[in-house]
């Protein structure tokens, strides 16, 4: 039960292969992106990306499917909007710890939270798109002959798309920001290298590199939205009518 | 749910946790989350609002007003203040800076676009009357662009207190993230108890904004307003 | 500007028939690829909790569930196991040491790492959810068996901690040379002043002296209980979070930090450490808590791999690890890889 009195180990010499960019702390040590990008930030932004999507992509669904309805029957609207407002309006960390009691601290409960967010943005946007759509066109379209399923997947939501991938934009974003703090709960995203870097020093160069990966994030994502908006509403580049 | 009955005796408690005097109340870890994100918002309100309003009444600036929105949300909080602490150190000063950075944007995208979207026949009908700008500005476009400003507002105090409990995790002590960010000494119950607190607050600070919102609105616009007022808001809050 | 753009949509939509299907294509392939996402989303989630996620201690190969095992060994065919540690650098390290030894004598095995404090850890090994974890007596004994008590000795403690998770399924397997323990440091200036050379020549300073810690310091035996019951020590306490230790100290808001036996930073003599006579910090070696099922069940060769380890985790060999990780920001994963390879367990 006691140790056993082994010979003293062989300790590897780490100091040698120590960095005077990293012991300094300046601020960007590329050697270190290097060495560290396969095992810690590449990870980190993977998972990042995984997190942003699954959510997204839930929190568009739940919110159609309610927009869709509140569309069909005027008076989900209110009720949802009040719901949906009073979960976006609590704090991300709140709402995390909030989670884990009934979920436990793993990657359900920061799905859950982080979709609760997209939920407002989401689904006000999609009803006001639908319900922009001008009454003349619509009934337009219902004199051409066209079912209900038909004007609303023909005329109401190409029309709405614009206020639709505009909602998609606003809430990607949003919660590429928010998925920095979901380490508190899991052990995933770009918040995790954050975290051990404030841990160490602060050690800037990992600070710079996973923020600035948050950041950089978010532009992409919203870029690649608007490029999608502009393929998607040809109207929009039409130069004639 | 024995942990949410745990989390309340907590609260209870005034967080103090037995066996230990020193530790700061809840209610003081409350009323201090209150103070500092009262500052952030006034000194945001200070540099946000005159600039958004401004551009709107003389609309320009329409890119910049709109994407510094854009940018203030990609802008993930806790990076903000992770790099704050990396150049300057942690303190109250970098805290409230980090805040202003936040909460500038969503005030100036929300006030621009609230005084840009004043129907034009009525600012030209006061011009025809002879007002002068500050007085269309202060008649006629603030008082039909308050739902609007005041959802920009309204996201920026909540999102105030929901960074000013991220920075605990920053290393900042002074708010209910205190408690939040140490399991260790608080165990569940009492971070659950400090959550449920957050969440109070920021629901109760919405609320009351939202009651001084509803009192600055004249008249009129508040009848005219009933039922799309809701929606106006709320679609402005996450313009 | 609005009202042109609807009109042009609506006469586009008017004049072109075929909208309607490229827009449900459209719509269709949004859809489609939102549940793709989430599947995706669903899979890739569900494996990377069980499995080596980032943070500075992820193997480097791959960050999936299936770590790199050695193709032979005494581990071949045995069940998988999945370790945890807690969400510091040290516990990183350790969970990497012994993850990395057991895959080299053929054994899967999933690391989880930053799972959170003691609570949060000991109550997944004792659901299951976790199959082993490194531990400090100490902590056991203060944290989660609520013990005020002192153990007189390493030995001690290692038995009382050992008869302690007995009785919740579990047990200890041989414990570490080096400790982890509480240490209060000071400059070598402040301690030259005030002839400071132990814990107890603090008396006198009464609360002129500031301390130090991080929170739980205050309500802990391991802390001011026992500072003030052991050496009738009551300094001003100031809550410092632990990794702004070493800042507070060399900048002077505190006089004694808190600080932790086996840091890098103590490398090099730059700190003044105060002795412990009465040993109120405890004793804290480190032993791998494991759940006896999973003992049984993956047959000798796996407490004698631990157990290895173990024996050479030396206070030098721990304080160099740590300096790699906390000042030269190696990845934990790299660091435990080194030393096994030096050692000849990897």
């Amino acid at each position: 039960m006691s140790p056993l009195a082994a010979a003293g180990p062989v300790i590897p010499n780490y100091r040698s292969a120590s960095s005077s960019c990293v012991v300094h702390n300046h601020l960007f040590c590329t050697e270190w992106i290097a060495h560290n990008w396969s095992p810690i930030l590449w990870p980190a932004l993977r998972q990042h990306i995984l997190l942003t999507a699954v959510a997204v992509a839930l929190g568009f669904l739940i919110a159609a499917a309610l927009a869709l309805l509140a569309h069909r029957h005027g008076w989900v609207e209110r009720p949802t909007i009040v719901l949906t407002t009073i979960l976006y309006t609590i704090p991300s960390l709140a709402l995390f710890e909030l989670l884990v009691a009934p979920v436990g601290a793993n990657v359900i409960a920061a799905e859950i939270a982080l979709v609760s967010y997209t939920l407002l943005i989401l689904f006000r946007n999609i009803v006001t798109g639908l319900r922009e759509v001008p009454a003349d066109v619509r009934e337009a379209a219902e004199g051409m002959g066209m079912s209900r399923r038909q004007v609303l997947l023909r005329v109401e939501l190409p029309l709405a798309l614009p206020a639709i991938v505009a909602g998609l934009r606003i809430a990607t974003v949003t919660i590429i920001a928010l998925a920095t703090i979901v380490y508190v709960v899991c052990n995933q995203g770009l918040g995790v290298p954050i975290h051990t870097a404030l841990g160490e020093g602060p050690f800037k160069t990992e600070l710079i590199a996973a923020g600035g990966l948050a950041i950089l994030l978010a532009l992409v994502a919203d870029a690649l939205l608007v490029g999608a908006q502009w393929l998607l509403t040809p109207w929009l580049r039409a130069r004639s009518a | 749910m024995n942990q949410f009955v745990e989390a309340f005796q907590f609260i209870g408690r005034n967080g103090a946790i037995p066996g230990d005097p020193q530790l700061p109340s809840l209610l003081h870890l409350t009323l201090e989350t209150l103070k500092v994100g009262a500052i952030g918002v006034a000194i945001s309100l200070a540099i946000a609002l005159p600039l958004g309003i401004w551009l709107g009444h003389i609309h320009r600036g329409s890119f910049l007003a709109i994407n510094a929105g854009n940018l203030g949300r990609a802008l993930p909080s806790l990076a903000v203040l992770a790099i704050g602490d990396a150049f300057l150190g942690l303190g109250l000063p970098v805290v409230e800076l980090a805040l202003v950075i936040l909460a500038v944007p969503p005030i100036v995208t929300n006030a621009y676009l609230a005084i840009d979207g004043v129907d034009p026949e009525l600012v030209d009908a006061a011009r025809g009357m002879g007002m002068s700008e500050l007085r269309i500005l202060g008649r006629v476009e603030l008082p039909l662009a308050i739902p609007l400003i005041f959802a920009g507002v309204r996201t920026a105090s909540v999102f105030v207190i929901s960074t000013t409990t991220i920075a605990a995790l920053a290393g900042f002590s002074g708010s209910l993230g205190d408690v939040i960010a140490n399991e260790t000494s608080y165990h569940f119950s009492g971070v659950l108890g400090a959550a449920i607190c957050v969440a109070a607050l920021a629901l109760a600070v919405d609320g009351a904004l939202a009651l001084v919102q509803r009192l600055l609105t004249p008249r009129g616009l508040r009848l005219a307003q009933s039922k799309r007022g809701y929606r106006l808001a709320d679609a402005a809050r996450t313009a | 500007m609005r009202s042109t753009v609807m009109s042009r949509a609506v006469t586009w939509i008017g004049a072109r028939a075929t909208l309607g299907r490229a827009t449900t294509r459209a719509i269709s392939a949004t859809l489609a690829l939102g549940v793709l996402a989430l599947v995706l989303g669903a899979c890739g989630s569900s494996s990377s909790t069980t499995s080596s996620t980032t943070s500075s201690s992820s193997t480097p190969a791959s960050s999936t569930s299936t770590p790199a095992s050695a193709a032979s060994g005494p581990g071949v065919g045995k069940p998988a196991i999945t370790i945890g540690d807690k969400n510091f650098a040290e516990e990183n390290i350790l969970g990497s040491l012994y993850a990395q030894a057991l895959q080299a004598k053929g054994y899967k095995v999933t690391l989880q790492e930053n799972i959170g404090s003691t609570e949060i850890i000991f109550k997944d090994i004792t659901a299951g959810r976790i199959d082993m974890y490194p531990e400090y007596t100490g902590v056991l004994l203060s944290a989660v068996a609520e013990q005020t008590k002192n153990p007189a000795s390493a030995q001690a403690a290692y038995a009382e901690a050992k008869a302690y998770v007995e009785k919740h399924g579990l047990t200890l397997l041989n414990y570490t040379p080096f400790y982890d323990s509480n240490v209060l440091a000071t400059l070598p200036a402040y301690a030259a002043q005030h002839h400071l050379s132990s814990v107890a020549d603090l008396k006198p300073l009464g609360t002129q002296v500031t301390l130090g810690a991080p929170p739980e310091f205050a309500t802990r035996f391991e802390g001011l209980l026992g500072l003030k019951q052991e050496y009738g020590v009551v300094p001003t306490f100031k809550p410092i979070a632990i990794e702004l230790s070493y800042k507070a100290l060399e900048s002077g808001q505190v006089d004694v930090q808190n600080v932790f036996s086996t840091d890098g930073q103590l490398l090099g003599g730059k700190f003044k450490l105060l002795a412990d006579p009465k040993h109120v910090f405890g004793f804290q070696n480190v032993a791998p808590v494991v759940r006896q099922s999973v003992l049984s069940a993956e047959g000798p060769a796996f407490a004698e791999t631990l157990n290895k380890v173990s024996s050479l985790l030396t206070l030098p060999a721990i304080q160099q690890m740590n300096a790699a990780v906390s000042i030269d920001k190696e990845s934990a994963t790299s660091v435990a890889q080194k030393f096994l390879q030096a050692n000849g367990l990897s």
